[in-house]
């Protein structure tokens, strides 16, 4: 391991990736990603989290070598972006968002040219390629030309040329998006067994149930920049308390009495509370301790009560609690959008 | 340089040579290429059929315009050799848009290999295919009647000419693929300007025997010196 390239990590792990003031313009103008500092130590799960159009795309590019920063330090793997691309690209595994293999190539071709590409040494390059096959099961289908391949089975395939080097960082851009959850959890145990294994790994994704199942730490982009960051419990926590989800019988308007006797009942502590389609959401610190004194509450002002729920906050309510704030300060998404387009296009800006 | 680094401690893999990365790509399109026989066959088909029904209805006809006794075999064949390295450059793009379209260039792009090696193994590769097509062209050719007056050196030489003057073709089909990012802009792109320029050129009859407006646009086109280098060879003129 490396004693002091780039900037010191946190802990006394060294940095796989150190981005410092990040900010992506497109020549149209947009600026897909603003003011992006991110430290990923050695060996860690990292996950990057953001609705589409948010700027992950864009930032992975950067990361990766395809796209040039408009301003800004990236260093990967100590290597400066910028100036010696070359040694990041070498240094650096890259699973794009679109599954990109060679239909009429063969499995085992296709993992042929990535050895070839990265130059892997000859004598390496048969083990490592029957390796990976096993590795992502496709082992009996190796001699198949990857046209004929199931979309589950071209992604495996794709993420296993990405690895042929055996980088010491991964990129994976959404590598699950449009995959059935077979297929999916078959890919993650794939990723955890890599990470397992000392690989760095950079996965954006916009499944929040993703990033809980795989990453330690979490940063949340939105409208390209970073609004959250920590692990999943820290998120989590954010959110501030528990959640008690309460169904109430009848209209809209009972629903706003039960809001208001929540409210009024101080029961709770900087509790938030907000109707849902066929009742209320309580979130709050005592949310479980309380929640029967709500619902005592709420018969004595003779709301009818049909259902309750306490459960632990998700990331999805991490999620939403973050972008709701932001998109309520107009952080609209119109511009982000195009930046995801523009980035999707791709090409070494 | 294929051995990993243990500068600064981080086992990076370096990338090939120069060579090695060109090597790498025209492995990679050959394979295709014989993979995908559409490819081959689709940019071939054309050509065949061309000299096949040109020598057999104009034969005769055209032959009349031609000087001192010259077959219509021989003076069409190294025309049909040009068309056949114009048809298989015009696909070039092609395979270009469909890497884009795959991902496959991005991922060539994120990988250590020089980008102007890619793009040369993939041209060797195409060029290496227009070679073998002029080459089943002329024995075609010399079936149906067609004699090169230079033998084995004029048909080296032939292939030569097909090859160097397939190079403009292929920048052009390429720039296009770029600029349209779309298979069927490729295609209909590239047969737009090959088959007016094929006519008005002079392929297939002598140019002294043709409109005087289009001697004009002949003398700027540059199939007309592709065809003629070819044609000086086979029949050994000059």
């Amino acid at each position: 391991m490396s004693s002091d390239t780039g900037s010191t990590g946190e802990g006394d792990r060294p940095l796989a990736i150190a981005t410092d003031g990040l900010e992506v313009t497109y020549a149209d103008g947009t600026e897909a990603v603003r003011d992006v500092s991110l430290s990923v130590p050695e060996g860690e799960f990292f996950g990057f989290l953001g609705p589409n159009g948010a700027g992950k795309t864009t930032t992975i590019k950067t990361l990766a070598t395809l796209l040039s920063p408009t301003s800004g330090e990236v260093r990967v793997n100590g290597f400066d972006a910028r100036t010696e691309p070359e040694r990041v690209r070498s240094s650096i595994g890259y699973m794009a968002q679109e599954t990109s293999v060679d239909e009429e190539l063969t499995a085992r071709e296709n993992l042929r040219f990535a050895c070839e590409s990265y130059g892997v040494p000859r004598a390496d390059r048969s083990d490592r390629i029957d390796e990976l096959l096993e590795l992502v099961d496709l082992a009996d289908v190796a001699e198949k030309e990857a046209g004929e391949f199931s979309g589950g089975m071209k992604k495996r395939l794709d993420a296993a040329t990405a690895l042929v080097h055996r980088p010491p960082l991964v990129f994976l851009d959404e590598p699950t998006t449009g995959l059935d959850p077979k297929a999916r959890n078959r890919l993650w145990e794939y990723f955890r067994r890599i990470n397992d294994q000392g690989t760095t790994i950079f996965l954006t994704t916009q499944y929040l149930e993703e990033a809980d199942q795989l990453c330690e730490r979490l940063s949340v982009i939105l409208d390209g920049e970073i609004v959250a960051d920590g692990t999943p419990a820290d998120l989590k926590r954010e959110v501030g308390g528990e959640i008690l989800d309460i169904e109430i019988e009848g209209s809209a308007d009972e629903r706003e009495r039960a809001v208001a006797v929540a409210r009024e009942s101080d029961l709770f502590e900087a509790a938030t509370v907000e109707t849902t389609d066929d009742g209320i959401t309580v979130t709050a610190r005592t949310a479980r301790q309380h929640g029967t004194d709500l619902l005592v509450a709420l018969r004595d002002e003779d709301i009818v009560v049909t259902g309750f729920n306490v459960r632990s906050p998700t990331l999805d309510d991490v999620f939403l609690a973050i972008t709701g704030e932001h998109v309520e300060e107009g952080g609209a998404d119109a511009t982000a959008d195009a930046a995801e387009v523009a980035a999707a296009d791709g090409g070494d800006r | 340089m294929s051995t990993p680094t243990a500068e600064d401690g981080r086992t990076t893999m370096q990338g090939n040579s120069f060579a090695g990365d060109v090597w790498v790509n025209f492995k990679r399109w050959t394979l295709k290429s014989v993979r995908n026989p559409f490819v081959l066959v689709g940019s071939f088909v054309q050509p065949i059929v061309f000299l096949v029904l040109f020598t057999e209805v104009f034969g005769n006809v055209a032959g009349q315009a031609l000087p001192g006794g010259i077959a219509y075999e021989t003076y069409l064949v190294p025309a049909i050799a040009i068309q056949v390295a114009l048809a298989a450059a015009a696909t070039s793009g092609v395979g270009l848009v469909n890497d884009i379209e795959s991902g496959m260039f991005e991922k060539v792009l994120v990988s250590p290999m020089n980008r102007t090696a890619v793009f040369l193994g993939k041209t060797i590769s195409e060029l290496l295919r227009i070679a073998v097509q002029i080459v089943m062209i002329l024995g075609l050719g010399i079936l149906l009647g067609a004699e090169i007056a230079t033998g084995v050196v004029g048909a080296v030489g032939i292939v030569v000419v097909g090859i160097v003057f397939s190079l403009w073709f292929i920048a052009f089909s390429n720039a296009l693929a770029l600029i349209t990012e779309d298979q069927e802009s490729t295609i209909i792109g590239a047969n737009l300007l090959q088959f007016p320029l094929l006519f008005v050129s002079s392929a297939f009859l002598p140019l002294s025997s043709l409109p005087e407006w289009i001697q004009t646009v002949a003398a700027v086109n540059p199939i007309t010196y592709g065809v003629d280098a070819a044609r000086a060879i086979i029949l050994d003129a000059t």
